[in-house]
């Protein structure tokens, strides 16, 4: 474990959450959508469990920052989005599944009822 | 009896849940009954609630204080002294007014006196509250009910005067809100202690150790509040809503307009005049100039309107003039006439308002030009408006008069003075919108009772039956006795108005404070006026050199 | 005698009024219209009893002493104080006794005057609040109740002026006379205050605070003006622009030709005999302050001069025979005015006396001439009518020759001690001078015109409404509303008006005939009103030789040319068609258009600038930045909303720019380490 730096963690989770981001913004299908957007979870979801591994978290309590004694704050925050995540999915493709229903097509760019 | 002032606060908003509550009452007639005598009750309770004041003090009567945020300060603070004393009796007698003068056939009237019932506490709240969050808190808290009664119940354009009353009268507030904080603020620099509470911060300003250090934040102060009650009076410029809200409102509106403006004008004379007295005398010639454009432009505008309910609105403008005019002389005689003027307003204003009402209902428009030759056909009803356009245009032995005569000659003997940097010419132009106010009622007047009968189909053309003149009936009292014997009014006001003016314009340290011992209460007030008045014997009869009425100065011998 | 009685005689007219208004209707339908007349004129009656025997107690002192009877108090603050309180003096008797006396005649005569018409209760009691607001006018004893009866006979002048209020001409003559006088109204105010002003400015103490008291105000008035003279000017020029509105001087007397559509009892009580001298009686109460400012009193005099002439030559260009005599009325008021310039102000009340007299004979004759000829008011109809009407023709020609200032009758008494005294006395400089002689020139001329009137009216060769159409047969006797109803006609046949008509003329005529004589005699009403001489100006000088030649002369000569011009019947001249007419006669008739060029200028341009202000200034600036702002903002609301496509990947786009920006943002800072 230790021959991998952080820094590397950090390219690919910046790798990961880049891909995400140009997914986002380039791809129509809200499926493919979907997936960019967990693909940015989970670059986040590295780097936090990286930091959780290589820095002890300043917001441990007591004032001896030994390795191990963390209180796994980045581990925590991890599975939190991962909760979030799985919500967000189950809701957001009910909608896509609505949508479809509703208009037998989901190309994002025709789903522009938001508009002022 | 000892009815605590909170008691009166609250009853017409418990009335108003109340009256909600009783779902088994369907009738529209008992729903009117027990408005009524929700606000007889309140009516009376503000009668007895009166009844105990002590009309010697200066000093708040009936306080009842419980803390309310405390960290920040804030209490629940209420007291009434002679300034509010008149106004919370103005409130509750034109709001059973209001009540009575409601037709059965207004629609859903359950909720129509619901809001005017808790538009009630609110006012009342607002005269009493004596720590300035709470005053906020109420005075925003009349906006809802009135934007209710106005979008729902009233005319084609109910919406945009609704939207345009609460928008105009809040973006005003939110000045007056800046100005609170920054005052508790102020004081909390002064003393180490946040506080809202007027009296405490007034007791502070006469001990001049307030604005020691902080005379320019005084003035900018001074400015935020005073722009908030300008809008509320309404002062010029920032009038323009009044007119809207009149035309549009249902008849309720502009009578409880007619209150709900003396908020205004209420405002400075319970905050600005006793916490800003620098700022106030340094401000008075700008404020003394708005009061005189106020008066000739309301006069003026008005006389272009064709509508009657719009040109009451801009007569408003033209008579709240007056208030500010008097108000602002910082003379006693100005400042009694201007709060005087403030209840006589709210009479006649309510009387014509109500008159036009009637036509409204019966005819659908209140556009003069549709009209003409009412007298004919309907006697009492034109010789009640006729009466209350006297009052309006200030005749001798009506209301108006006395306020008006009071405000102009206080605001002239400051003037001529040269008092403030203030000159007689805001008096002498001012008095030119009394000629005015004749002009424009007379000439209304003229258009819709005089010359042949215009209008001769549509609905009964009977005249007002005397059980719905009732409510004029008692308001045309009210004229005269206001016209008459105006001490009635004078005598509870006196000793506050003077306090008032004297925290305005005496120098720091001599100004009297709402923490005064009540020994002391006394004393100050007479001592500023060597020239107090005697009452003389009524009934006497004096024998007089006659030359003496030729100028000569000669000895006066009195018989009997 | 008791003096609390002054108050019954203030409220009984209000009495009446009650009686009147409120129960007015009720009683017409159970009593009759005759025993309510008799109701109406009852009070006033009363009240001229209870006058004259408060008069008598008065008279009947060694040195006339004032009574003060005071009430309860009116206004009472801190710093002023003002009671209820009556003044019985010499001036304020003289007054109640004419405003109560004539007052009842007119009553007396109105109740047949006006028997056909259907508001007769509404009339009486209009009529009777007057003379109730006039009573306290005069009888108060301090500024503001005076400004109570002031404002109340206006009010009273506004409801009788529209009394027939389907005629909108009538009702904007009303208003006219309303507004008008309000003017005048707001230069009184500010002169009251001014006085208070300078009193308390001097710090000169005033008993019970009764700054505006006559008994109390005066002295010290005194005191602090003469320190001060320019104030007495300034304080003296205000009152005399109340005065002026009240009394119909130059220029705001334009409400008062106007006035007469009111009903011609109103003409005679209102606008001759007393609401319209309410002016000289002020003058009169406040006569101090123009005893101490010369140049005020110098411009009393030029504008009473001014307007004695102005309306006189007016008078030749009007063929109403009710204008006429009210342009008379503005031209004695002038001449009260020079006598109160002059200082000679019992002058000034001494023809307020003999003018209500004569001028309320004048008038009501002239109702009784309107009243047999079917409501017309144009002389030009008229002629020969002696014939008909002998009461009333007799006793017109008394006023007629009594205003024309024939000696013996009471006109000239009066007119004589006005012109003397303007002439022979210097407080006012030279004007008072001028002023007196332009009077001479301008009683001349009202000799004259009175007799175009007389000779108008009652002589002539014809019959001059035999020209007119003769009507269709025209039932005289139907209910009609308004006086309007049934116009003269050629077969027209006038008779003599009914006994309470012509017995209150034949009162008046006497009074007129006889009253200057008797008051004038020993210098009587000079002493009655100013026993010990005017503070000030001391003893009046009343002598100029031959004035009473040249007065035979002005009054001869005024009538001499008068009957002369007039004694063909109606010049082709002056006749019905007004293009053959003299230019100088068509201008007096329109008044030298003065009275447009004020109705232009304030009525007609105060309206443009009213709806100007409205339309471009209200609803455009003020109104207009207000609904600007709300549309400002939904504008700007609009222009952001485009930015809304509602395509979701430009939204993903901006959002992560935003976000870049924001992160970079903070990056930059941190790495600036906070340098």
């Amino acid at each position: 474990m230790s021959g991998v730096p952080l820094a590397a963690y950090l390219a690919l989770g910046l790798f990961m959450f880049m891909t995400g981001v140009v997914g986002v913004v380039i791809r129509r299908s809200p499926i493919v959508i979907f997936m960019c957007i967990e693909l940015m979870l989970n670059a986040v979801n590295l780097t936090f469990l990286a930091f959780a591994r290589y820095q002890f978290s300043p917001m441990v309590a007591g004032n001896s920052f030994k390795e191990g004694q963390s209180a796994m704050a980045g581990q925590m925050m991890v599975i939190f989005v991962m909760a979030v995540a799985a919500a967000e999915v189950a809701v957001g493709l009910g909608i896509i599944m609505a949508i479809f229903r509703l208009r037998d097509n989901i190309d994002i760019d025709e789903m522009n009822l938001l508009k002022g | 009896m000892n009815v605590p002032l909170s008691a009166l606060i609250w009853f017409p908003a418990i009335g108003a849940l109340l009256l909600q509550l009783l779902g088994f009452v369907k009738k529209e007639k008992d729903i009117k009954s027990i408005a009524v005598l929700f606000t007889t009750v309140a009516l009376g309770l503000n009668l007895a609630v009166l009844s105990k004041s002590n009309s010697g003090t200066y000093l708040f009567q009936a306080v009842e204080s419980v803390s309310w945020i405390e960290n920040l300060g804030i209490r629940y603070l209420v007291g009434y002294d002679g300034i509010s004393f008149w106004l919370t009796v103005l409130t509750t007698l034109m709001t059973l007014i209001i009540v009575v003068a409601t037709p059965d056939t207004t629609k859903n009237l359950r909720g129509f006196f619901g809001l005017v019932l808790l538009l009630e506490t609110a006012m009342l709240g607002s005269f009493c509250a004596l720590d300035l969050v709470l005053f906020f808190s109420f005075f925003e808290l009349t906006l809802i009910p009135m934007f209710f009664l106005v979008s729902l119940w009233g005319g084609p354009n109910r919406n945009k005067a609704a939207a345009k009353f609460v928008v105009y009268t809040f973006a005003g507030s939110i000045f007056m809100l800046v100005g609170i904080v920054a005052l508790a603020i102020q004081h909390q620099k002064v003393t180490g202690q946040l506080d809202f509470s007027i009296i405490n911060i007034q007791t502070s300003v006469a001990s001049g150790k307030f604005w020691a250090n902080a005379l320019q934040a005084q003035t900018f102060i001074f400015w935020a509040l005073a722009l908030g009650f300008m809008v509320k009076t309404p002062a010029f410029p920032f009038h323009s809503w009044i007119g809207d809200t009149y035309a549009e409102s249902p008849t309720a509106g502009p009578i409880l307009s007619s209150v709900m403006v003396k908020m205004g004008s209420y405002g400075f004379l319970r905050f600005c005049l006793p916490l800003f007295p620098e700022a106030v005398q340094s401000q008075a010639p700008v404020f003394m100039a708005i009061a005189t454009i106020g008066i000739l432009y309301g006069a003026l505008v008005a006389i272009a309107q064709t509508d009657m309910r719009r040109m009451i609105a801009y007569s408003s403008l033209s008579h709240m003039g007056f208030v500010l005019l008097g108000i602002f002389s910082l003379s006693y005689k100005g400042m009694i006439g201007g709060s005087f003027q403030q209840f006589s307003h709210g009479i006649t204003t309510g009387l014509l308002v109500i008159l036009v009402g009637y036509l409204v209902e019966k005819h659908g428009t209140a556009d003069m030009n549709a009209f003409g030759g009412l007298k004919a056909k309907m006697p009492l009803f034109a010789g009640l408006f006729l009466l209350g356009m006297l009052g309006s245009v200030g005749l001798p032995t009506t209301n108006g008069f006395i306020g008006e005569f009071l405000a102009l000659m206080g605001a002239y003997e400051t003037g001529a003075r040269g008092l403030f940097g203030l000159s007689p010419g805001f008096a002498i132009a001012s008095g030119l919108g009394v000629v005015l106010g004749a002009v424009y009622l007379f000439v209304m007047f003229q258009k819709v009772f005089y010359g042949p009968v215009k209008v001769t189909e549509g609905p009964d053309w009977q005249d007002i039956p005397v059980s719905k003149a009732l409510p004029a009936f008692v308001l045309v009292f009210f004229v005269f006795v206001g016209g008459l014997y105006p001490n009635l009014f004078f005598g509870p006001m006196e000793a506050s108005t003077q306090a008032t003016r004297l925290m305005a314009i005496s120098e720091a340290t001599k100004r009297p404070s709402w923490k005064d011992k009540p020994e002391e209460v006394t004393i100050r007030v007479a001592l500023e006026d060597p020239m107090q008045g005697q009452y003389i014997r009524a009934g006497s009869e004096r024998l007089i050199s006659s030359a003496r009425l030729h100028g000569n100065v000669d000895e006066k011998r009195e018989i009997r | 005698m008791d003096n609390n009685a002054v108050w019954l005689i203030i409220l009984l007219p209000v009495l009446g009024f009650l009686i009147q208004g409120l129960a007015g209707p009720s009683l017409q339908k159970r009593i009759g219209k005759k025993a309510l007349g008799v109701l109406a004129v009852l009070p006033i009656a009363a009240s001229f009893v209870l006058g004259l025997m408060l008069t008598q107690g008065l008279a009947s002192q060694e040195h006339a002493e004032a009574v003060i009877v005071t009430g309860g108090s009116w206004i009472n603050i801190m710093g002023l104080n003002i009671p209820f309180e009556w003044v019985v003096d010499p001036l304020s008797m003289t007054m109640v006794l004419i405003i109560t006396g004539v007052g009842a005649l007119i009553h007396l005569y109105s109740t047949a005057y006006m028997a056909e018409d259907k508001d007769f209760s509404r009339f009486f009691a209009y009529l009777n609040l007057f003379v109730a607001a006039m009573l306290v006018l005069v009888l108060g004893n301090n500024l503001p109740l005076l400004f109570i009866g002031w404002e109340g006979v206006g009010l009273c002048s506004y409801l009788l002026i529209g009394f027939w209020y389907t005629d909108t001409t009538n009702t904007k003559a009303a208003n006219k006379a309303f507004i008008v006088n309000r003017v005048g109204d707001w230069s009184l105010m500010l002169g009251l205050f001014l006085i208070v002003v300078v009193i308390s400015g001097a710090n000169i103490p005033v008993e019970d605070n009764r700054y505006l008291s006559y008994d109390a105000m005066l002295p010290a008035l005194t005191t602090a003006l003469k320190a001060n003279p320019a104030m007495a000017t300034a304080i003296a020029l205000l009152l005399f622009g109340g005065a002026a509105g009240k009394s119909a001087q130059f220029p705001l007397y334009v409400w008062l030709p106007d006035a007469m559509a009111g009903p011609t009892p109103v003409s005679a009580l209102i606008h001759a005999a007393t609401m319209v001298t309410s002016g000289v009686v002020l003058l009169n109460r406040m006569n101090i302050v123009f005893q101490l400012s010369p140049t005020a009193s110098a411009i009393v005099c030029a504008v009473g001069a001014f307007t004695a002439l102005f309306a006189a030559i007016i008078a030749f260009g009007q063929t109403d025979i009710k204008k006429v005599l009210a342009y008379s009325t503005v031209s004695q008021l002038g001449f009260m005015f020079i006598a109160c310039g002059a200082g000679a102000y019992w002058a000034g009340m001494f023809h307020v006396t003999t003018h209500a007299f004569f001028k309320a004979l004048l008038f009501l004759g002239a109702g009784a001439v309107i009243h047999a000829m079917s409501h017309e008011q144009d002389m030009r109809h008229y002629g020969k009518l002696a014939k008909y009407l002998p009461i009333t023709f007799a006793t017109m020609m008394i006023g007629t020759l009594a205003i024309a200032g024939v000696p013996g009758l009471s006109g000239y008494y009066s007119k004589e001690a006005i012109l003397g005294s303007a002439i022979a006395n210097s407080h006012a400089g030279q004007l008072s001078a001028i002023s007196g002689w332009v009077g001479l020139g301008v009683a001349a001329l009202t000799a004259m015109y009175m007799g175009r009137l007389a000779m108008l009216t009652f002589f002539g060769k014809e019959e001059r409404w035999r020209k007119l159409p003769v009507a269709d047969h025209h039932d005289h006797e139907d209910g009609h509303d308004d006086d309007h109803s049934h116009a003269l006609t050629g077969d027209h046949k006038p008779k003599e008006v009914p006994v309470a008509m012509w017995l209150p003329l034949v009162v008046l005529a006497l009074l007129s005939a006889g009253a200057g004589f008797i008051l004038n005699q020993g210098k009587r009403f000079e002493h009655w009103l100013y026993p010990s001489g005017l503070s000030q100006l001391g003893e009046l000088k009343h002598e100029v030789p031959n004035l009473e030649i040249y007065s035979y002369i002005a009054a001869g000569l005024g009538l001499f040319a008068g009957v002369l011009v007039y004694i063909g019947g109606l010049p082709a001249k002056e006749g019905l068609d007004e293009t053959k007419w003299a230019r100088w006669r068509r201008s007096a008739a329109n008044q030298f258009g003065f009275d447009a060029l004020l109705t232009n200028l304030f009525a007609e341009g105060g309206r443009d600038v009213a709806i100007g202000t409205s339309a471009f200034l209200e609803d455009q600036v003020i109104d207009g930045a207000v609904e600007g702002s709300a549309s400002g903002t939904r504008n700007f609301g609009g222009w952001l909303q485009q930015i809304q496509t509602g395509a979701v990947r430009l939204y993903a786009m901006l959002m992560l720019l935003g976000g870049v920006g924001f992160v970079g943002y903070f990056l930059f800072v941190v790495n600036r380490g906070g340098k």
